[in-house]
């Protein structure tokens, strides 16, 4: 194994780099996609979050602090539930708060099993384990809540009398919501099974790939990306069952009836 | 048995539809009801079934609440039918089937809604076929049938026979003839053909 620390990336190479977007650019303006501007943009937020995250990343790595660490995990759920709410097209009242807690609650226990048996760094919350599995794990997981939302609400908002048939016939909320509701955590999910089944065949997913980069032994870097698999699938599958659960529980009221009025299109 | 309403009401963004509506239906009696489009017909069974909330009054089935029966019981008992028998998943057979396990079906007792369908002229291959790939007849009646065979005290009916040539709707109302219904109809003559009283909503 020939001696692995990353090569080093200044600014002027990664400027080179850059000429790429220059190629992106020129196919906007040869077929007038029009989106030239959105391109400046992105290529800007792009290397202005990133070096953010850095400097942050720094910061909480070399402070040791677990408040530390808890702010920063708390904001990153906030600002993914916020997204999963965002990419779902619609929303009821209390959504936000449904969304905030399948996420804490999945990645909270998946994370603890990460790191206090699995991986068991110490001190066990360590921010360099800790934050980029919570990363992980909090930008698949809004994915999947936001297709599972985006599903069921859908059905409740345009699909009502479906709904409505089996509640007429004497169908309890759940009875009724339930083909929703199985629909809705299956199409949660699917990105993450296929993402599983072609892993390592077709891509290699980005944090091996900088894991590589960054000198990790490759044997070990796959195992590493194995481990992130499998929590990832975690918290989606209990994110996603439990958002899509807390959202059947608000498109009914207390009489057993199906409520579209309180489901409205965002944005 | 009787089934009766005392002080209903509907508003529709701030609009009156219906205040202090009274009305009764005793078993094997038909309640027609009549109004123009927009009239609350729709709005107005829905509430029966209690898949709307009551503004007020009150409802009662043998002298017993909604409350009192539980929600779900009292639709399986006071069954509302859509005017248009969505398209489900599966087809009918499985609908009918599934329908039988329902926390409030399982207990109760009821006639197969084939041989009902087959006297209206609904294809038997028809059960297996999925709900999408039915016309709107068919439909229309595959639902009719599945729901009428769960024998419910009451049937909401809203304009059931909208979708069905004359010579199926007159075997429907053959069907229907002994049934204490609710039904709405914009059909003068269906309206004399079987109400027992009529209730015209234009006029509430």
């Amino acid at each position: 194994m020939p001696d692995s620390g990353p090569l080093d990336l200044s600014a002027l190479e990664l400027g080179c780099a850059a000429l790429l977007l220059l190629a992106n650019g020129a196919v906007s303006v040869w077929l007038g996609l029009g989106l030239g501007s959105r391109l400046l943009w992105a290529g800007v937020r792009t290397v202005v979050q990133l070096s953010l995250l850095g400097v942050v990343l720094v910061f909480v790595f070399d402070a040791q602090e677990p408040l530390l660490v808890v702010g920063i995990g708390s904001l990153m759920l906030l600002m993914a539930a916020r997204e999963a709410v965002r990419r779902a097209g619609r929303r009821y009242r209390g959504v936000y708060g449904h969304a905030f807690l399948s996420l804490m609650l999945a990645s909270g226990v998946s994370i603890l099993l990460a790191t206090l048996v699995v991986l068991r760094p110490d001190p066990w919350w360590q921010p360099r384990y800790l934050i980029p599995l919570l990363g992980m794990v909090l930008g698949n997981g809004l994915t999947g809540i936001s297709l599972g939302l985006d599903r069921c609400l859908l059905k409740f908002d345009e699909g009502r009398g479906e709904v409505e048939v089996w509640l007429a016939a004497g169908a309890t909320p759940w009875e009724a919501a339930r083909p929703t509701a199985s629909e809705a955590i299956r199409a949660g999910l699917i990105p993450i099974l296929n993402a599983m089944s072609v892993v390592g065949l077709v891509t290699i997913p980005g944090m091996m790939t900088g894991q590589i980069l960054g000198g990790s032994d490759p044997s070990l870097a796959a195992r590493y990306q194995i481990l992130v698999m499998f929590l990832i699938a975690g918290v989606t599958a209990a994110g996603t069952t439990g958002c899509v659960l807390f959202a059947v529980r608000s498109a009914f009221d207390e009489g057993g009836r199906l409520r579209p009025e309180r489901i409205s299109k965002v944005g | 048995m009787t089934f009766a309403g005392r002080g209903l009401q509907r508003t529709v963004g701030g609009r009156t539809l219906f205040a202090d509506l009274d009305f009764e239906v005793a078993e094997g009696q038909v309640l027609c009801v009549r109004g123009a489009s927009g009239a609350g017909k729709t709005l107005f069974l829905r509430q029966l079934a209690g898949l709307d909330p009551l503004e007020a009054g009150e409802l009662s089935l043998d002298g017993r609440s909604p409350q009192e029966w539980g929600p779900q019981a009292w639709r399986a008992e006071v069954l509302y039918i859509p005017q248009q028998a969505p398209i489900l998943a599966g087809t009918p057979a499985e609908f009918a089937a599934q329908l039988l396990h329902l926390h409030a079906q399982r207990q109760r007792s009821g006639d197969d809604p084939r041989t009902l369908a087959a006297g209206w002229g609904l294809a038997q291959t028809a059960w297996d076929q999925t709900w999408r790939t039915l016309s709107v007849g068919e439909r229309q009646r595959a639902l009719l049938a599945t729901l009428l065979a769960r024998r419910p005290r009451v049937l909401l009916l809203d304009e059931p026979t909208a979708a069905l040539d004359p010579d199926a709707l007159e075997r429907v109302e053959e069907s229907l003839a002994a049934e204490t219904c609710v039904w709405v109809t914009h059909h003068p003559e269906q309206a004399a053909r079987r109400a027992t009283s009529i209730l015209d909503l234009s006029d509430a």
